[in-house]
Parts: C-alpha cells; structure tokens; sequence
C-alpha cells in the first residue's frame, strides 16, 4: 500500500513508479547496529555542561582556578608528608603501608589503584606489592601483554592483566575474589598455576577448586572516598608509614569503594574515561584506521586499532572489538579473529559490544567448520542474554547446526525460541520451514500442517519447492499407513 | 495513519521522532546537566534520523559515519543555546543540514586537489547492504543534481516526512518559499526520472 501523494498514483507512468519505490527505500534507509554503537563509543563520553552564555566563561575561569588551587594543596600536601619520612634523619623509610583503622587508597606505578582496608599491612618488593596482612582490593587498568600486574600473598602469586579484584590475608590463609576481567593464582616458589579466576569468582588457600561465590556486583553504586584519602600517583610507591585513622566500620564498605567507582566509568559499562577532547582525538585515530582499510592497508589499520585498544574508553573498547573484525573480515584469519573478541569479553564482560563480540564469535566458528564450540557458545549465549535483539539469530544458527548433527529435537526447540522473539522476517520464514522440516522427519503429526503453514504464510518464500515436496511425501506415508492398516 | 493535505508524503515509511516541546526541553536541560542516560536516549533516538537524512542529501557511504559522528559532537556542543522554540528534532535537522552542506564543501575541495596533485583515488569501499538497492543509488544519483536549497527541501519533505512549516525553519525561508522550492524540485526530479527511467 502506498498513499504517497506525489509522485502520481498512476501505475502506468514507470518514472513515477520508480520515484515512489525509490523514495521509499530512502525512507526506509537507515545505519545498522554496529555503525550505530560505534557512533555511540565516538560520542559518548561524560556529558559536561555545554557552554553557554559569556559570564558562565568568567564564572568557569573563577571555578577553574579555585579547584585548581584546591587540587595543588591537597596533591602537594601529602607528598611533602612522604618526603619528611623519606629524608627524616634517623628514620628508615619501610617500604610498607600501615592502616590501622579505616581505609587507605593509593595509586600504584602503571594507574594501579589499591584499596587498603582496615588493619591491613601492604608491602612493596621489587615494585610489586605484597599483602602482609588484612585485605586489598585492586584495580589494575588494561597492562600490555607480558607485562602482567602480580600481587604477592605469603606464597602466592596473583597475576594480572586488568581487571578488578581483592586479596586478603588472615595468618597464613590467603583469599583471592574477582569483581571483573581474570586473574591467575600462582605459587611464587614453582609458579605453578593454581587457580584461574572469572569474575564472581572466588580462591582461598588450601582449597582445590574454584570455588564460586558472591563477589560485589560491579554496577552498584557507592559514594566516592574524599578526596584527603587519595594519595598522588608520585606519593604512590610505597614508602608511607603513616598510619591512617577512621571508621572502622566504614572500611569494608569503602573497600568495595575502588572496585565499583573506577574513574569515567560511564554509561554503557565500557572502562569510559579521559574527556571530550581525548575521545575526538581517538576518534581521529579510528577514522585513520577506518581510511587505512578503506585504502587496502589492512595492516596499518589493524596496528592503529591495536594501539587504541590498550588504551581506555568507549573508543578503546570500539578498536578492541575491530581488531577481531580485522583478523576475520581482511585478513581471513578466524582463530586469530576469535581469540580477540574472546579477549575483547574479559576486558569489557559488559560492554555496549558484548553482543555483537558473542555474534561474531558464533558465525565465525561456525564458519571456520567448529560446530561444537559455535554450539556451544550459542548455548551460553541464549542461556545468558534473554533479551538480546540477537536472540533469534542465534537461536536460527543452533537449530541449524543441531539440525545438521541430525538432532531434530534440539533443532525444534531452537526454532521455537527463534519463533518466540522479535525477530526479522527472514529469520523467522528459516525458521518456520526447518522446524516444520524436522517434525516431518521425526515423525511428528504436527509436521504436515506446519509444513502447510509455511506455504500458506510464504506462498513464494525460498523453500517453497522443498516445502511442496515434504508435504506430497507425507500424504505418500499417511497413504501407506492408512493401506497398511 | 496520518491523515494529511494533499501534498502529505508517503505514510509508509519512518517519520521524524517528535516529542512534546516540554519533552523535548526535559530531555536538554538533563543533558545539560551532565545525565548521560539522557544523552544516550537523545542519540538512540536522533542517530537513526540523523544518519538518514545525510544518506538521502548525498553524503557518501565513506563519510556518512564520521559525519553522523560530527553532527552529535556539533549537538552536544550547542546544547546550552537550545531555547526550545523550535522541536528539538527541527533544531537537530537544521545541525544536520549544515554539516552536511559543509561535508559536500570538504568533498569538492578534497576532489579538486587530488585532481590538481594526480592522485590515484581510493578504492571504492565494499557496498552497504543498506544501498543494495539499484534503485537508491539512482535516486541518490538524481538528488544530488538538485540545487542545494531544493534538495535540503525535497529530501526533507519527501523522505524525512517533515512538515513543510517545520521545512521551512529549516531551511531558514518563508514556508511559501519552500512550497516553491518542493513544487520545483519535484518537476525536476520527475523530468530527470523520465529521462532515466523509460
């Protein structure tokens, strides 16, 4: 139906046909998902007060200058404070936090922020920290590769490449929990690895397995630590004695503080940070990367989007998922293409690209002839995103491939839930035939009239012949049942 | 269904997202004040629109992302001096409208040095599947040979299913003059069609 009132509603004229279909189609046109969640990554850092008038300028410049002032006092303060113990005659500067009561944070070489609570002793060693005593929790941001973070407990190792994650010890028991990302828990004498830890993980000395438990949920929020608490990354290495009073009974809740408040972080659930201006000019880079692959130099691209991927925020996060997209799309390498959006999900398990990396891992399996992990994957997937506008073409490609493994049951059911989403209309006619196709197969009564559904509700879709077929081989088999009986 | 005057556009297809001005004005002044959830609603609801309106006034498939891109920074930064007179959606079109003037300036500039300096021009990208369309690509073709002012007013008439008074400040013109400027860009386009099409 069209009640487009120009072009004329003249059939006969084929120009206005044509401008009517046309501007249809135009209308109709329209991004597709990742387009539009790359453009979300480009734009989407923290919204700050747009400029507005000319005296918000003066009154910005008076505002800017105090908390500059302010930010001055409070970075300089606490660094003089650790000179003093440093070059105090006299007095050996023990390379170890103390916190008695309350809680400490400090920032680490490399933007590793600590989490002191209460009663905890952390040493420094060889530039790593070594918990003595009480409970750290940390945040490392994303290392390069072969430069792991490691934590040392009494001994145990904890290896790191970015995450969020605590350590404490009680005596001689070591316990290791993740809030994002993975960690590896190794012995410091044989380095043999011990445990490998997801988030909501949970390891404790002495024990076998993983054990499973309830670590913070990362979204909650919390209040912020005042800023006083904060040291300066140059106050950072661990050369503080000085015992840090408060609330005691605010120290657990504060040391859950680091994990759920990590700077920038933002809408979306990517690891945001930097400013406007930072993101425009990453943005810059991804566009040299976007011209780099429309120019045919594949690996130029694929180096830019490796280089924004180690660094931070939703364009970050956009590169990690590209360099995946890459390695499969330009340079046919689908394990290759795989392994980094595997890597993409540890760095971002909630990112705005979760989705489209589970996709792309699928089809990409499926396509490189792994059907047990695509099926696999496709599983998790379904059984973990229920509301996913994938849903269904996931569902569609695990019918398939269970269909193909001759597991019609399964097939049905995968079919079933692809019928059961919002789904588009070509998913849904696949769909409709397989399942129709497999209660045939088995057998099912059910599958005559669901063959004829389909080719009553796609008179001309894509298997309509086979459709057409299946429906004269069981009016065949219901002839021979019937004279058989 | 809308009903509509004589010169309604197609009823079939997406029309531009409106909201009350009080919604429109609520959804800004959070904005402003730093909700990003807001900002994230604004953009799902304006990114689509924004992205469509600069395929059909001809921005190329290479560039339509950055530009979409650069339309929402351009949005974010002019945040502080939307008074809500005009629909948001209005404001955004005229943004839009502007960039996508100022890309096609860009493009011919581009053109003319690669031109000047013999550069080979690069490759095609691969085709959307969006601009499968054999059709498209011709009505793509014919627009861009519309004068700027009645291209602005055709596409947004015809496509983008704007109201011609909101066309109209839009396009920054009395609304008799972008009824003119529709009434010429159709004959034109229609002639051009008949050429193509026989």
């Amino acid at each position: 139906m069209n009640r487009r009132s120009w072009p004329g509603t003249s059939d006969s004229d084929p120009a206005d046909e044509f401008l009517r279909r046309a501007l249809d189609d135009a209308a109709l046109r329209g991004p597709d998902d990742v387009t539009l969640r790359r453009g979300w990554a480009a734009v989407a850092e923290p919204v700050k007060t747009p400029r507005t008038r000319t005296w918000a300028w003066f009154a910005g410049g008076v505002a800017t200058t105090a908390a500059l002032v302010l930010i001055g006092g409070l970075w300089v303060w606490p660094r003089a404070v650790a000179t003093f113990a440093l070059v105090s005659p006299g007095r050996p500067a023990p390379a170890q936090v103390e916190v008695a009561l309350g809680t400490r944070r400090l920032t680490l070489e490399g933007g590793v922020e600590a989490q002191l609570g209460s009663s905890s002793v952390m040493r420094i060693e060889d530039g790593a920290p070594r918990i003595e005593k009480g409970e750290v929790r940390f945040s490392v941001p994303h290392r390069p590769p072969r430069h792991p973070f490691i934590v040392r407990a009494d001994d145990y190792s904890v290896v790191v490449v970015g995450t969020k994650f605590g350590v404490a010890v009680d005596g001689r028991a070591v316990g290791v929990d993740v809030n994002e990302g993975v960690v590896e828990v190794r012995r410091t004498s044989d380095q043999r690895r011990l445990a490998r830890l997801s988030p909501g993980e949970a390891w404790r000395s002495g024990e076998v397995s993983v054990e499973t438990s309830a670590a913070p949920p990362p979204a909650s929020p919390a209040p912020p630590l005042p800023i006083s608490a904060v040291s300066s990354p140059a106050a950072a290495p661990a050369r503080l004695a000085a015992p840090i009073h408060g609330h005691a009974r605010a120290a657990r809740a504060a040391a859950r503080t680091l994990a759920l408040t990590t700077p920038g972080e933002g809408a979306g659930g990517g690891r945001a940070s930097g400013t406007a201006a930072t993101t425009i000019a990453n943005d810059g880079a991804s566009a040299a990367a976007r011209a780099a692959l429309s120019g045919g130099d594949t690996m130029k691209a694929l180096q830019i989007y490796r280089a924004l991927a180690l660094k931070t925020g939703p364009v970050a996060e956009n590169a990690a998922y590209e360099v995946g997209k890459v390695l499969n799309e330009k340079m046919d390498q689908p394990e290759g293409a795989v392994a980094a959006w595997r890597r993409y999900r540890l760095d971002y398990p909630d990112g705005i690209l979760r989705a489209e990396a589970d996709v792309s891992i699928i089809e990409t399996l499926v396509r490189a002839g792994s059907a047990d992990e695509a099926l696999g994957e496709a599983n998790d997937f379904l059984r973990r995103r229920p509301d996913s506008e994938r849903r269904a073409e996931i569902a569609r490609l695990a019918g398939d491939l269970y269909r193909a493994r001759g597991d019609c049951r399964r097939a049905i059911a995968a079919y079933q839930i692809v019928l059961g989403a919002s789904r588009p209309r070509d998913i849904v006619e696949v769909a409709n035939f397989h399942r129709a196709a497999c209660l045939v197969r088995l057998g099912d009564a059910a599958g005559a009239d669901a063959v004829r559904a389909y080719l009553r509700a796609y008179p001309s879709g894509r298997f309509r012949s086979e459709a057409a077929a299946l429906v004269v081989d069981g009016a065949h088999a219901a002839d021979g049942r019937a004279r058989a009986q | 269904m809308r009903e509509g005057p004589v010169n309604t556009p197609a009823l079939l297809r997406a029309v531009p997202v409106t909201a009350s001005p009080s919604a429109d004005m609520e959804i800004v002044t959070r904005c402003r004040r730093g909700d990003t959830q807001s900002w994230r609603t604004l953009y799902d609801r304006f990114a689509p629109v924004v992205y469509r309106f600069l395929s059909a006034f001809g921005v190329p498939m290479e560039d339509r992302e950055d530009a979409c891109q650069e339309v929402f920074v351009a949005v974010y930064r002019s945040l502080g001096r939307f008074r809500g007179e005009a629909r948001l959606s209005t404001w955004i079109y005229r943004i839009a409208a502007r960039h996508a003037s100022r890309t096609a300036r860009r493009r011919r500039v581009r053109g003319l040095l690669s031109t000047l300096l013999v550069r080979e021009p690069p490759p095609p990208p691969a085709p959307d599947p969006s601009e499968r369309s054999e059709r498209l690509q011709v009505l793509d073709e014919l627009i861009s040979k519309l004068s700027p002012k009645k291209k602005l007013v055709l596409v947004l008439f015809e496509i983008e299913g704007v109201p011609i008074e909101e066309v109209a400040k839009i396009a920054g013109c009395p609304e008799n003059t972008a009824w003119s400027r529709l009434h010429y860009a159709r004959a034109e386009l229609t002639a051009m069609a008949r050429k193509r099409v026989r």
